[in-house]
């Protein structure tokens, strides 16, 4: 994990020092004077359709009536919409969850826009009855509405308030968004009897970071049904910590970034303790604590740490014939992998036995790599599973045991004590293969040392071949053979679209790149089939290019970069690729009889930057009757900050410019 | 009494297998699908059974029974089952059951199994549409997935339709269909490539009528072919009397259904005072009635959005002009209506116009009415002449249509009912992008490029989207992004609408590309054909069977100079070209005068409808069009 930058920042942050006339958001619910129309466009963002003037919430823990505590969330957020294509910013949702007994509560929604009608402000506020409820699916539901009387140069205000007995979900505030924000503020007052983490990421800075005590009292009360009524009243000391960020700019997509999570400026809580009043308990704990929760979780550890007589009968006969441990994982393996559909490809715990997994063959991917799991450990081959955080889900902090942050689940066998790492849930997939996608950074095994692993994309590398032998037929068409070995997951790309079209919208596909009138013919596929290798293709082609007087040759046919992949001239994020590359490729070409070369590009050899990260070669010679070329790709390391983006981008140029150059033969006179 | 539920058991049982076609005893063995129906399939759907049971004119039963086989991996979408319903439409009674290859049973559905969902459309704030899914997500190929269903239909507007074969690579083994209605009630339908005419029987008092296909052979889709379902047995019903809600039609004549519309929206367009002042303060003193259209759909896009809120009856029913007034939001029929309540206001007739928006234009069947309808625009006849009014969209100009709704049939509404109309198409004249491009090409190979485009009617549809729908800096972000060079920076663009009936955008780039021409020693390879080189290619195909349809003409015209280094001479120079055949027209030229290379392009696309014998002519064309796009110059050096 090189140089990638610290993105969750401990809590040492550098505190600033205002004054207090500029350290508060300076309105108020309902305070909309005329001269707040007067901007047709705010610095922070001159092309910005719309600008969150403030956006404050706060966080407090109080006592309930089911013997514990609650969450009570409150938002306030002002919008200046500037465009139509701000009209956007009108419509809100509020997502809410319920777990089947408790239900999270949106109380005291009031939200109203306010327009400058001939030098007065008039309002229009939403009615109760144009809120909806959109029930997404058993658990999550979602509150909507969009304001009334909308126009350019609207100022719209909502608040609300979100009652939850879910302490564990604290709310996490993201100080970016869509549109850019001028005043993001967030209030957290947690009492001394409940710690939380405080994980914050982002490239703002801060503007205010503080924090205050006071004492509070709390009333908890619990009704056990039959017996009267319990109460509990007591104070405890609680911290309220404000985070201000000003001006923050809008998140925006970029190509190659895996997810904006990574970028966006936000923070987040987790509970980690218990403290007095209450039990003393660590919530959180340390990794051997998480990892033995997961051994003992009954939809997780528990079952794959049992003897599983049950697995006999399926996996025996996929052992009897096998002559090593590598023949069995691979036998056991494929059988998962070919039998079993994977109905969802982000969970970290099983939703249904392994024995009803087994019936059904369905599951998610943890259920699938779990019984992968113990098969492999019923046929005597020491297997853990492993958990990680996919790239679209975000990078994990390395220190944490934050549970909540990983989303998938893969096997690691040791097979001759050589780490191998398994997925079983993807049809194509092979045998000791992970997508590049699992390759985020940290992961952990579950053991009971809770053995952290690297999975970095780096360590994968698409390693690609293409070797053509080109002439001149007798009738004066250019012809040739291409012999090529794929990168494995270019392998996978290519099964994959020969399932879906077949072998000869494939082969038409590859055609149209010769020429217009170019042919492929006698396409052969090596390992087709064989998900475990990478595919290698052989096939002759005729371009369509006949034998002229003077000849001009593009070497590269048609494997040349003729692209740039970095377009965009300016870069915000870092540069994150799936995986490194190394392409080669080597022609050799039979100058016809009769013909001498009149111009030969140049030979370069270039370095990505001085450590070697990257490099370019194009090197031709020319032996009696014929040329010889060999111009190679590579680079080896994915992630690029920001300031390294115009190297990678001048890089390419150079790449197409190259690969672009001809041969010119002439006719000996 | 046990006896009696053992019995009850298995007589429900044997009346959810229609007959001849029970699963579970190998029916289903993929070694009873006739050879002919595998050929080019990943699905054969053995067996189908819709039966729509009208109860009176306001209710109705729809009960649908299937089973698809499962060939191969590419297959599997079908197995998923994915339906939709919503206050007029509910379901009930899933069942389900996956058999093997041997059509051996080998699970079944358990209710828990199902997911209910949200099916709100993301065009919506809010509907009531939600979904019912499943999926056993078998991988053991061939599979059969049976499933069997039933709907109750409250509203009766919408009758089903019945298409057996209805993808590519899906062949169909056996599918029926049963209508049945009361005695003395009058149904409608209209069948496409179905031979004969069905089966009628009666049961007690009610009539029922059979339609039955077997042994369709999967079909494979090809490019620019008309739609599927005119190419296979396609039969489409319709009501006489229906009802939704509280509200009753009939839908014999369109003038009946238009009646109907007319009833919902009637009475709606009842304006707050202060709207009233304003159309009169802006259109009293305007003599000229296209202006005072243009000024009051200006006033309407300026005060409103589209905000979609479809619950029940407000489906199909607009919210009143007083509602669009204050709250400055409404739907397609909400802002029509809205739009027809202000012209009314100032003196000027205007008609509701539903309409089938979006692809399948060619498609409006004008002798069967039906409510096949999903927007509505505005009609306004003014002298000889007529406007047409979207009010969905914020930036279009008045009186223009883009490719949405253009050239195709509408139901006018008005309180005699209604009548079909057409409307306008933009061809070949009106669909115009004229590009001029000065550059000039540095020793190292970098082009400097200006470019300056116009686009017209429908050709400007996307710039226009582009340029209304994004911030400049995502405009630019956009341009750094999507242009058709290795690698190049936008110095400068700038863009100018030309709002009208027939609207034009002003496009100018500035461009420098990095090596745009290769420099190989002594000599230059050059692109003339610097930002329109074409992109679609097709495949030959000696065995093409449908006829070719294009919807869309258009001319593009191109003159490019470009000013090279001194000291070049031309060794390569493409050929003139100048092909035409009724697919459209291709030309280009390229000349070397002194030092600047000028190039003259036109391209131009006809639409219609062509013989399936034809369409090798199309894939020529282009072809010649794409190769001759990228015909480079050889420049050298001279000694």
């Amino acid at each position: 994990m090189k140089s990638r930058p610290l993105l969750i920042l401990a809590a040492c942050l550098f505190i600033r020092l205002v004054s207090p006339a500029q350290d508060k958001v300076g309105f108020k619910y309902g305070e909309v004077s005329p001269q707040d129309f007067l901007p047709t466009a705010y610095p922070i963002d001159s092309s910005a359709n719309a600008v969150v003037l403030a956006d404050v919430g706060s966080t407090e823990i109080v006592g309930n009536n089911n013997g514990w505590f609650s969450l009570v969330f409150k938002r306030y957020t002002r919008i200046r919409i500037l465009n139509k294509n701000g009209y956007d910013a009108a419509n809100v949702q509020i997502h809410l969850y319920s777990d089947g007994r408790l239900e999270e509560n949106l109380n005291n929604l009031k939200a109203v826009t306010y327009n400058l009608d001939n030098g007065t402000v008039t309002q229009t506020k939403l009615e109760k009855s144009n809120v909806f409820k959109d029930q997404l699916d058993r658990n999550w539901f979602v509150k909507k509405f969009t304001l009334p009387n909308i126009k350019e140069g609207s100022i719209i205000e909502y608040q609300y308030e979100i009652q939850s007995d879910f302490i564990h979900n604290l709310q996490p505030w993201n100080f970016q968004g869509d549109n850019p924000v001028l005043w993001s503020e967030y209030n957290v007052s947690i009492p001394s009897f409940l710690t939380y983490t405080f994980l914050s990421q982002g490239y703002q800075p801060f503007f205010i970071k503080d924090s205050k005590d006071k004492t509070m009292s709390f009333n908890v009360a619990e009704s056990g049904g039959t017996t009267a009524t319990e109460r509990i009243s007591f104070t405890a000391g609680v911290t309220t910590y404000r985070w201000v960020m000003k001006d923050v700019p809008a998140l925006k997509q970029e190509s190659f970034t895996t997810t904006l999570k990574n970028h966006i400026a936000r923070i987040e809580f987790q509970l980690s303790e218990y403290r007095e009043p209450l039990e003393y308990k660590n919530v959180m704990g340390s990794w051997k604590d998480m990892a033995a929760q997961f051994l003992q979780s009954e939809y997780f550890g528990d079952p794959i740490s049992k003897p599983n007589n049950w697995l006999d009968d399926e996996v025996k006969p996929l052992i009897a014939t096998a002559h090593s441990d590598v023949e069995k994982a691979e036998n056991i393996f494929n059988y998962v992998r070919d039998h079993f559909s994977c109905t969802d490809h982000n969970r970290l715990e099983m939703d249904q036995t392994l024995k009803a997994l087994d019936k059904t063959k369905k599951g998610n991917e943890a259920e699938i790599n779990l019984l992968l799991t113990a098969m492999l450990r019923y046929a005597r081959i020491p297997t853990d599973p492993v958990i990680l955080s996919t790239t679209s889900n975000g990078y994990v902090p390395p220190l944490y045991p934050l549970v909540s942050r990983y989303n998938y689940v893969v096997a690691r066998a040791l097979i001759n004590d050589q780490p191998v790492f398994l997925d079983a849930s993807l049809p194509h997939l092979g045998f000791g293969r992970l997508m590049p996608y699992c390759y985020n950074g940290y992961a952990r095994i579950i053991n009971t040392e809770a053995t952290p692993v690297i999975l970095s994309p780096d360590s994968i590398l698409e390693r690609k071949v293409s070797s053509i032998f080109a002439s001149f037929d007798d009738k004066g068409n250019l012809t040739g053979s291409m012999e090529q070995k794929l990168g494995y997951y270019e392998s996978m790309d290519i099964r994959d679209r020969i399932k879906e079209k077949g072998k000869d919208a494939l082969i038409s596909e590859m055609q149209k790149a010769y020429g217009t009138d170019a042919r492929i013919e006698g396409a052969v596929f090596d390992s087709l089939d064989n998900a475990d290798n990478s595919l290698s293709m052989r096939y002759d082609f005729k371009t369509g290019q006949t034998k002229e007087d003077l000849i001009y040759l593009n070497p590269l046919f048609a494997e040349a970069w003729k692209e740039n992949p970095f377009k965009s001239a300016k870069r915000l994020y870092p540069v994150e690729m799936p995986y490194a590359m190394d392409e080669t490729y080597l022609l050799n070409f039979t100058i016809p009889d009769g013909y001498q070369v009149d111009e030969l590009p140049e030979q370069v050899v270039v370095k990505l930057n001085e450590k070697g990260d990257g490099r370019f070669e194009y090197r031709l010679a020319v032996q009696e009757n014929s040329i010889s070329l060999r111009t190679r790709v590579v680079l080896k390391r994915t992630f690029y900050k920001p300031e390294e983006y115009d190297m990678l981008r001048e890089f390419f140029n150079l790449i197409v410019k190259k690969q672009g150059e001809q041969i010119v033969l002439k006719k000996k006179k | 009494m046990r006896t009696q539920v053992v019995l009850l058991a298995v007589l429900s049982l044997i009346l959810s297998r229609p007959a001849g076609a029970a699963g579970g005893d190998g029916a289903y063995s993929v070694a009873n699908i006739p050879a002919s129906l595998l050929k080019n399939a990943h699905v054969v759907k053995r067996m189908e059974v819709e039966r729509f049971d009208l109860k009176n004119p306001g209710e109705a039963v729809y009960s649908i029974k299937y089973a698809l086989t499962i060939l191969d991996e590419a297959g599997d979408d079908y197995a998923e089952f994915a339906v939709h319903y919503d206050k007029f439409q509910s379901i009930r009674s899933i069942d389900a059951t996956l058999y093997d290859a041997n059509g051996k049973e080998v699970r079944s559905l358990k209710a828990r199994d199902i997911q209910d969902k949200s099916g709100v459309s993301e065009n919506n704030l809010i509907d009531d549409d939600r979904m019912k899914e499943h999926n056993f997500y078998c991988r053991n190929y061939p599979y059969t997935v049976e499933y069997s269903y039933e709907m109750k239909f409250t509203g009766t507007m919408f009758y089903p339709f019945w298409m057996p074969l209805q993808d590519e690579h899906v062949a169909v083994q056996s599918s029926q269909f049963i209508f049945t209605c009361p005695a003395d009630y009058q149904f409608r339908f209209k069948a496409f490539n179905y031979t004969g005419q069905p089966v009628q029987t009666q049961e007690k008092d009610r009539k029922v009528f059979t339609w039955q296909v077997g042994n369709l052979p999967a079909v494979t889709l090809e490019p620019y072919a008309p739609e599927l379902r005119f190419l296979t047995t396609y039969i489409v019903f319709g009501p006489t009397q229906f009802e939704m809600q509280d509200y009753k039609g009939t839908m014999e004549t369109w003038a009946d259904l238009g009646k109907f519309i007319y009833a919902l929206k009637q009475g709606r367009d009842q304006l707050p005072e202060n709207i009233r002042a304003t159309v009169h303060q802006m259109t009293d003193n305007e003599p000229d009635p296209y202006e005072k259209i243009r000024k009051l759909y200006e006033f309407m896009q300026k005060n409103t959005r589209y905000v979609s809120v479809q619950l029940g009856i407000g489906g199909w029913q607009p919210y009143d002009a007083g509602y669009v007034a204050t709250k400055g939001y409404g739907d397609c029929k909400a802002l029509v209506n809205y739009m027809y309540s202000l012209l009314k206001e100032a003196g000027i007739t205007s008609y509701y116009t539903v309409i089938r928006a979006g692809r399948g234009r060619k498609s409006f069947l004008t002798d069967f009415p039906a409510s096949t309808f999903n927007h509505v625009i505005l009609c306004v006849p003014v002298k000889q002449d007529t406007v047409w009014l979207e009010c969905t969209n914020q930036t279009i100009p008045a009186g223009y249509l883009g490719d949405f709704t253009d050239d195709r049939y509408g139901l006018l509404v008005d309180e005699n009912g209604g009548h079909l109309v057409h409307t306008p198409r933009y061809g070949l004249r009106e669909n115009l992008q004229v590009r001029h491009i000065k550059a000039s090409l540095d020793e190292g190979g970098n082009l400097q490029v200006q470019a300056n485009s116009t686009y017209d009617a429908e050709q400007q549809d996307d710039v226009s989207g582009l340029i209304n729908t994004l911030s400049r800096d995502k405009v630019k972000e956009y341009l750094h992004e999507n242009l058709d060079f290795a690698t190049y920076d936008i110095s400068s663009f700038d863009y100018r609408e030309k709002k009208g009936r027939l609207p034009s955008v002003d496009e100018s780039l500035a461009i420098s590309v990095s090596n745009y021409a290769t420099a190989t020693g002594r000599r230059v390879f050059i692109l003339p054909n610097v930002m329109s080189r074409a992109r679609l290619r097709l495949k030959e195909d000696t065995a093409r069977q449908y006829d070719v349809v294009l919807d869309y003409a258009y001319r593009d015209v191109d003159t490019v100079e470009i000013s090279l280094p001194a000291g070049y001479q031309p060794e390569a120079m493409p050929p003139d070209v100048d092909v035409s055949n009724p697919f459209g027209r291709y030309r280009c030229s390229v000349r070397l005068l002194g030092n600047t290379l000028y190039y003259y392009r036109l391209r131009e696309q006809y639409s219609g409808r062509f013989p399936a014998t034809q369409y090798n002519d199309l894939v020529r064309l282009l072809e010649l069009v794409y190769k001759n796009d990228r015909n480079r110059v050889v420049l050298v050096k001279k000694d």
